[in-house]
């Protein structure tokens, strides 16, 4: 009985990272082309539009590998559609980034209706995906009890998120394209005045932040076991991605942790109950909670996040001074 | 020789209106592409989304009447939001703030409805939904005088907040809650159209005209000479061209910013207030996203008043249209629709381009060639 109860809890704390981690692709993703300078509200088409490309991609060549790369080219697609937009044509960032969601997940209903019309490919009968996602425990570490499955027994997809987002904390703060980046993002006229490109490193950073959210969207896929239905594979996890870009303050790092804290209380929603028929005395209560509010704290914990960090004024913000203003070299 | 991009000032309204209409033709050129390798016929396609099936159709009535009823939230929120997008204030809550207008107004559908007569309770849900929506929005209004903080980010956050509150109203069956029918096991929204609902004018032999689409036009009408000749509708001009000359004219930048982002929701508000009391009853996609279309249709129509009606009946006939024409041809998702507005939208964008710029070409090493 008792060993059961700690099963549940590893589970709970397994579920958070195999359900939660497409928002750290969505984040860090966000957080590359915010730091560019560029406010792009479409990442729930975008991960929509990578999350139906690889899905079938990657079915029909029954390979983890093409659709991780197809989803990650779907996605930089679209983020060239919004550079070309906003960087080059000058287009309003808001408008764009909008109706890149619009965009993104008519895409994602016409493609998936229509193919479902025609036979659905179901990820399990292709053994190279099945197999792909499965978990790959780190040896020792996730023999830790209690703890240790839960958090060092993930499929290849979990330890790639994480790696992207440590690498790009280091890309951002430890190398000189990473200075330029976010020299862009504060002040794109003074950067553009000591020598940097900064329509190439704009195009560059867009393109590749938004094909990281597009293998987020191909994660997400996966997870709901690529079953087509009504309802969008990606359910919002656009919107609390940028939520979370600003609760991880721009950080990649940061979002590493913003994402298991979304996460937690993603997760509570689901699997509240189990948790509360486990420990009836400690935790009966979380029974009485009504699911909605879990739902709804990211969105609230970042507003005010939003405030407080708007009321300390810049002091350590990570906030690009430059966000969503578009730079036209004409009137710097 | 190179490339380089200049600012113009004039742009006559028959070339920006070429361009924009090569925009939307080119889009539904790749549209009729993507549907020829579909192997259905695009003419076919497109007259049946363009005419809605009305052609041919005993009841085409009831297309209409069921068009205006989508038309009505979309035009009033797009009006609604233009009015902050004037001002530089971007208010994309539309969503949060019509949810929150459409709970308030079921609220007083529920409550008031059955004691007082239907044209008081009506106003009072109009009201209602108008302050309620007014107030969230000013939340948004309020952090930004006060602390500056970024009001994009703020009211997207809002939006979800207002949603799980209603699915919330939606999902939870308890005694308090009057919001759900009591004979249903479980949860669904309750009906009030038996109880309140707005009238509609008998025009012609059959075809009703609901009087909130009349009320659309003459608040449309207003929020035009308001914007264009009132002197509210001036500062909010000035404040968004520059906030510091609007500051060193006199002017109090936080009041009109305050006053305009609470008439912007409200106005918000007064079309969920619409939209529920047509259709009687709650849902939780109540919105049907008019909030985000709400957003493209005002910055489509460069927020001019005449120009949202226009777009937005436009808007609606490519939603509406999609969804009869995939009765028709079952290979064609009615997600078809939102491809459409979305390309439209991307090349309309472009086409934005070359109104504001031109593409000129410079000899290598220094000037123009004089049309800079």
């Amino acid at each position: 009985m008792e060993m059961d109860k700690l099963g549940v809890i590893t589970s709970f704390i397994h579920n958070i990272v195999v359900y939660n981690i497409p928002l750290l692709y969505g984040t860090t993703g966000e957080i590359l082309v915010e730091k560019s300078g560029s406010l792009n509200l479409g990442v729930e088409g975008i991960m929509a539009v990578g999350a139906i490309f690889g899905y079938i991609c990657g079915c029909y060549a029954n390979s983890l590998g093409v659709g991780i790369a197809v989803a990650f080219l779907a996605g930089a697609l679209c983020g060239l559609l919004f550079a070309a937009l906003t960087v080059s044509l000058q287009a309003n960032q808001n408008i764009t980034g909008l109706t890149l969601t619009t965009f993104g997940l008519g895409v994602y209903f016409f493609v998936g209706n229509g193919l479902k019309a025609q036979g659905w490919p179901a990820m399990n009968d292709y053994a190279n995906i099945k197999n792909g996602f499965a978990d790959l425990p780190i040896p020792v570490l996730s023999q830790i009890p209690l703890v240790g499955r839960g958090l060092f027994s993930h499929n290849i997809l979990v330890y790639l998120g994480v790696a992207i987002a440590l690498g790009m904390w280091w890309y951002l703060n430890r190398t000189t394209p990473g200075l330029k980046l976010r020299a862009i993002g504060e002040n794109p006229g003074s950067a553009d005045s000591v020598g940097i490109n900064v329509t190439r490193m704009k195009y560059l950073h867009i393109c590749l932040g938004c094909g990281i959210m597009g293998i987020g969207g191909y994660y997400m896929g996966l997870n709901m076991s690529g079953s087509f239905n009504s309802s969008c594979w990606i359910n919002g996890y656009g919107w609390i991605a940028v939520a979370l870009v600003i609760f991880a303050n721009w950080n990649p790092a940061l979002a590493i942790g913003g994402t298991f804290i979304f996460g937690f209380f993603n997760t509570l929603r689901v699997s509240g109950s189990s948790l509360a028929a486990a420990f009836p005395g400690i935790l009966g209560w979380l029974a009485m909670i009504p699911t909605q509010l879990y739902q709804a704290l990211p969105f609230l914990i970042t507003a005010i996040v939003l405030v407080v960090s708007s009321i300390r004024q810049k002091e350590g913000s990570g906030l690009p001074a430059a966000l969503g203003l578009n730079y036209f070299r004409e009137e710097r | 020789m190179g490339l380089r991009i200049v600012k113009r000032d004039d742009c006559p309204l028959w070339k920006k209106c070429c361009f924009y209409l090569a925009a939307v033709v080119i889009a539904l050129g790749l549209g009729a592409a993507l549907l020829a390798s579909l192997g259905v016929d695009p003419a076919a396609y497109y007259s049946r989304m363009f005419t809605m099936g009305t052609i041919g159709n005993k009841i085409a009535y009831k297309v209409y009447i069921n068009y205006l009823k989508e038309w009505v939230p979309l035009a009033l929120t797009s009006v609604a939001l233009s009015l902050a997008f004037k001002m530089r204030f971007w208010n994309i809550g539309g969503e949060g703030q019509f949810i929150m207008g459409a709970i308030a107004a079921a609220w007083v559908a529920f409550q008031a409805g059955p004691v007082l007569p239907v044209a008081v309770s009506l106003i009072l849900m109009c009201l209602a939904a108008m302050v309620v929506a007014g107030l969230y929005g000013l939340i948004a209004g309020v952090l930004k005088v006060k602390f500056g903080t970024n009001e994009t980010l703020m009211t997207l956050m809002l939006n979800y907040a207002a949603l799980y509150v209603l699915t919330f109203l939606g999902e939870t069956k308890a005694d308090w809650n009057f919001f759900l029918d009591e004979k249903s096991v479980r949860p669904v929204f309750a009906s009030f159209s038996k109880i309140v609902s707005f009238p509609s004018i008998p025009m012609g032999e059959k075809f009703t005209l609901n009087i909130c689409v009349i009320l659309t036009l003459v608040i449309g009408a207003a929020v035009y000479v308001y914007l264009k000749y009132t002197k509210q509708g001036y500062e909010i001009a000035v404040v968004g061209d520059s906030a510091g000359t609007a500051r060193y004219a006199g002017m109090k930048v936080p009041k009109i910013v305050l006053r305009t982002v609470f008439l912007s929701a409200s106005l918000v508000g007064l079309a969920a207030a619409f939209k529920v009391g047509t259709a009687g009853i709650l849902s939780t996609s109540i919105t049907d996203d008019v909030g985000w279309t709400g957003i493209i249709v005002a910055w489509l129509s460069q927020l001019n008043t005449a120009a949202i009606f226009l777009v937005s009946a436009l808007i609606c006939v490519l939603q509406y249209g999609s969804t009869v024409a995939a009765a028709t041809f079952s290979q064609v998702d009615s997600s078809f629709a939102n491809m459409l507005q979305g390309a439209i939208l991307f090349l309309v964008l472009a086409a934005d381009f070359y109104t504001r710029f031109r593409v000129v070409l410079v000899k290598k090493g220094g000037k123009d060639n004089g049309n800079g």
